[in-house]
């Protein structure tokens, strides 16, 4: 007979957001798997801790797992930030497939401290704005919420400023004119009122945030061989996808839901617009290249490889 | 030892440990951390430690706190609260009861550019009492009109406390302070009819003060300008959506001191007095902060603010009788601690029962930072009150809280109409889009 | 706070200036993030352009200022404390509360320095970097770490005091404490 076990599973998202239920449904899972032995509590909405110290909690043992944005810390996970760039993810559903299939050679390294789960992304967000952004010249002047550190230096890069906010007071920083544009994914537009302060969407994937779902390695160590086993069972690329599904269709659906609405400009850019775009935000791959290879990693290897597992899981972009 | 017990243990320890005079903050997270490791375990509990205390005060959205403690601090020492009581009192110093007015009415105009109710009632304990004191106002009323009009700085905008309620609770700090100013102004309006009152009950109490020609008289109110310029700068800079809150903070700061210089009623010695004034403060305020912070993450391993909110919900007494209930165990606590400390220990327990019984959040803001404030001037234990006595010296505890007695009377049928009038509230933050 | 000039305290000793110095460094701070702040919103109305990193500084020097005001506070008693008891308490069972209150003090501040050792060791560890610029943190953290250090030094100092000079310490009048 197995020791029950009680894991804290932390989350920073408030309560409403679709991605709390997809961690709920995966953790009756392992109860069930478990024959009941593997019980969680789910605790939402910072709780537990600050979202940029989810790494750290599941690392030492504040919460059992831990939902982390590893782009929060920039500099500390180096190879991660590699999906952070932009035009690379197509779509989240299979994205989610595609970066835990890739990371995982390099998540016992560059996250040794933690027990790797999975890694998954959101449905790849783009510029929402309160005037019309087609080429990258378009930025010079602009002041943007952007979403991760790489999108803010792709910003900088591009003549642009910065503001910083949370997601909450993004709305109000856009309507004050504090910024002008943000990016963010589609569905999350509507869920903090955005669609009532900008009306340009740039209709390209432009970027993604990874995420990863770690649990702290002592509370893993302390399970029975078959309670680690059911672990192990839901700590896949398929349980990646699975719980990054509802998020990514929540998120793509919101494109639909703006489109619907009056007021509201959706435009596609040409094969040449896209073009200049990679071109622009090209310096932003060669800088991230420099922080791969200070931890001895070829980054063309890292890069291909992620390119590969994207091509194979149908979300490159 | 179910986690139940252990949390009201946690309890029965903080209370004691704060009576014993162990700072609030200090307190809270001494028996958030124990309580936690004894749970959890001891090796997260201390990583608790490090983690909550650095992530606190690096927390851009708190630079909110400081920003407008230096604002307050910085027209502390520039004399406007001076010049704000001489205008008042020459417009309608001559009238009976008329020194009393002009006290309420400063007291308003200084709130509305310092968020500190104990800050307000120090200044005009040393500008205004001894001016009533002068034209024989009775000390009774002369210091419980101070103890009062005082808890007008953390009502009207900008208020830390209203601060400090929004960041708890992930409100905006801009509707909050807008949601202020309405109430505020009520409250003024009920301190000058209960002003009324006592000179019809009493006409010979409180006597007429000076009248002074109208060339004398309009110079004086030339004078208050520069709060004018400062307080529609800051809050109309919030309410337009110029800057955000912490940044409203900064350019007040800023401004007072620019005000300051140019109008020469800054020096060095008063700078280092406003910045350190401003130090401190803060620096209390964040222990509190962390502590709280340490205290609540205990508090979510027990579980016990969802079982609050069960048992409260489970009374059948109605919203209305558990928040009549929130109140009273608000004006009990009042007996004890301060405003500030108040809020920080209980916001994060009682603010999910107040969302699930549908309350609106920001007017809940309203509601209890004016219940709080309350138990800044009753008795025993008020600090406006101790701040009044501190400078006052030849007055006792008893004949303060005498004179105060009539206008918590006010105080608390205010609560009610803002209780039974949720929009007087609601209105203004509403217009803000 | 108060219109009235403070009253100047009597000072004495390498102690004392040394109390003074960290209560400057403090203050100096919060000025700095006023600034930092004013200088943003200048730059980004006026300009439409920004300091890099400004975001990050300005919250780094946060927790620098509170930190070092911690030290400045704990020494002079200018905590938030719930003084019912002490209020009514004798003299010499005033000194008992003083003492037990500081000792804990003592105790709670000295387990966060510790802790915070920690955390900015792991900043350093982590190469965790500021948001434009990608400039190391883990100088600010130390910076603001020192503050904590600091505060054990002088909580320690005002234990000793307490017990053996009680004459030599000042405490915080009312309106310097909690502001509301
Ligand atoms: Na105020
Ligand atoms: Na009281």
């Amino acid at each position: 007979q197995d020791k029950p076990v009680n894991l804290k599973m932390s989350s920073w998202v408030p309560a409403q957001h679709p991605l709390n239920p997809s961690l709920q449904a995966w953790a009756d899972d392992i109860k069930k798997a478990s024959n009941g032995t593997i019980t969680a509590t789910l605790f939402p909405s910072e709780q537990l801790g600050k979202a940029f110290d989810h790494y750290d909690m599941a690392r030492d043992g504040i919460a059992d797992f831990a939902y982390i944005n590893p782009g929060y810390q920039p500099g500390r996970f180096p190879i991660m930030a590699g999906a952070s760039l932009p035009f690379l993810f197509a779509n989240g559903k299979g994205g989610s497939a595609a970066i835990d299939e890739w990371y995982r050679s390099y998540a016992a390294k560059e996250m040794k401290d933690v027990k790797f789960c999975f890694a998954f992304v959101h449905d790849p967000g783009t510029f929402h704005a309160r005037k019309k952004i087609t080429l990258p010249t378009d930025i010079k002047g602009m002041k943007i919420r952007p979403a991760t550190s790489t999108i803010g230096q792709m910003v900088t890069s591009l003549g642009g400023t910065n503001v910083q906010a949370s997601a909450p007071e993004s709305r109000d920083m856009l309507e004050r004119g504090v910024a002008d544009a943000i990016t963010f994914p589609w569905g999350s537009i509507g869920l903090f009122g955005i669609d009532k302060v900008v009306s340009y969407h740039m209709d390209v994937p432009l970027y993604v945030t990874p995420f990863v779902w770690a649990m702290n390695q002592s509370k893993y160590d302390s399970m029975s061989p078959a309670q680690k086993k059911v672990i192990d069972d839901h700590c896949t690329s398929e349980w990646a996808e699975k719980v990054a599904t509802p998020w990514a269709d929540f998120e793509f659906a919101g494109r639909a839901k703006i489109a619907g609405q009056a007021g509201h400009e959706i435009y596609k850019l040409t094969p040449e617009q896209l073009d200049a775009w990679r071109k622009a935000t090209a310096p932003g791959e060669a800088q991230w290249a420099e922080g791969v290879k200070k931890v001895s990693q070829d980054p063309k290897a890292v890069m291909d490889a992620l390119k590969a597992s994207l091509a194979k899981n149908k979300s490159a972009l | 030892m179910s986690t139940d017990a252990i949390a009201v243990l946690g309890f029965v320890v903080l209370f004691a440990l704060m009576l014993l005079r162990v700072p609030v903050g200090m307190a809270m997270g001494l028996v958030g951390v124990t309580g936690y490791a004894w749970i959890v375990g001891p090796g997260p509990a201390l990583k608790l430690v490090g983690q909550t205390s650095m992530r606190t005060v690096t927390d851009y959205t708190f630079g909110v706190i400081p920003m407008f403690m230096l604002m307050g601090a910085l027209v502390s020492v520039s004399g406007v609260s001076r010049e704000l009581f001489k205008a008042a009192n020459s417009m309608i110093g001559h009238l009976r009861g008329g020194l009393g007015v002009a006290t309420v009415l400063a007291c308003g105009g200084f709130a509305a550019i310092c968020g500190s109710s104990v800050a307000t009632a120090a200044t005009f304990s040393a500008v205004a009492y001894p001016e009533m004191r002068r034209f024989n106002y009775p000390q009774s009323f002369s210091t419980g009109v101070i103890a009062a009009g005082g808890t007008l700085g953390a009502i009207l905008p900008p208020s830390t406390v209203l601060a400090v309620y929004a960041i708890l609770t992930q409100q905006d700090i801009g509707k909050l302070f807008m949601a202020g100013i309405v109430p505020g102004i009520l409250a003024m309006a009920m301190y000058v009819m209960t002003i009324a009152i006592i000179v019809r009950v009493r006409p010979d109490w409180l006597p007429a003060g000076q009248l002074r020609p109208w060339a004398e008289r309009l110079a004086d109110l030339k004078n208050v300008w520069a709060p004018l310029v400062l307080f529609v700068f800051v809050i109309g800079g919030l309410y337009g959506g110029f800057f955000t809150p912490t940044e409203a903070g900064g350019v007040g700061a800023s401004g007072a001191f620019i005000l300051g210089l140019l109008r020469r009623k800054l020096d060095g010695p008063k700078i280092r007095e406003a910045l350190l004034s401003a130090t401190r403060t803060a620096a209390a305020v964040f222990t509190v902060l962390i502590g709280a912070l340490l205290f609540g993450y205990f508090l979510t391993i027990t579980q016990s603010p969802q079982k609050l909110t069960e048992f409260l919900t489970s009374l059948g007494i109605g919203r209305y009788g558990v928040l009549a209930l929130i109140m009273l165990m608000y004006l009990v606590l009042g007996c004890l601690m301060d405003a500030m400390a108040m809020i920080i220990l209980t916001v994060p327990i009682i603010f999910p029962v107040i969302v699930h019984l549908g309350f609106d959040p920001i007017w809940f803001g309203v509601i209890i930072v004016m219940t709080v404030e309350l138990g800044l001037i009753h008795p025993p234990v008020g600090m406006n009150v101790f701040v009044i006595k501190s400078v006052v010296k030849d007055v006792s505890f008893t004949t303060i809280f005498k004179g105060v007695l009539p206008f918590i009377l006010t105080d608390i049928l205010r609560l009610v109409i803002l209780i039974a009038f949720p929009i007087i509230a609601l209105w203004l933050p509403t217009k803000m889009g | 706070m108060n219109d009235a000039a403070a009253p100047t305290r009597p000072r004495v000793g390498v102690m004392d200036r040394m109390i003074n110095s960290i209560e400057w460094l403090a203050a100096m701070f919060v000025g700095i993030v006023a600034l930092n702040i004013f200088l943003a919103v200048v730059l980004r109305k006026f300009f439409n352009t920004s300091i890099p990193d400004s975001y990050d500084f300005g919250r780094m020097l946060l927790g620098i200022l509170i930190f070092w005001g911690i030290a400045a506070t704990s020494y002079r008693g200018g905590h938030i404390t719930v003084d019912l008891v002490w209020t009514a308490a004798g003299p010499r069972m005033k000194r008992w509360i003083d003492v037990f209150a500081t000792l804990v003090l003592l105790f709670v501040v000295a387990v966060q320095t510790a802790m915070l050792f920690d955390k900015v060791r792991g900043t350093y560890v982590d190469n965790v970097l500021t948001y434009d610029m990608n400039i190391p943190t883990w100088p600010f953290y130390a910076v603001a770490w020192l503050g904590d250090v600091s505060a054990v030094v002088l909580i320690a100092i005002r234990t000793y005091r307490l017990i053996f000079h009680p004459e030599l310490l000042e405490e915080t009048k009312p309106e310097m404490k909690a502001d509301e």
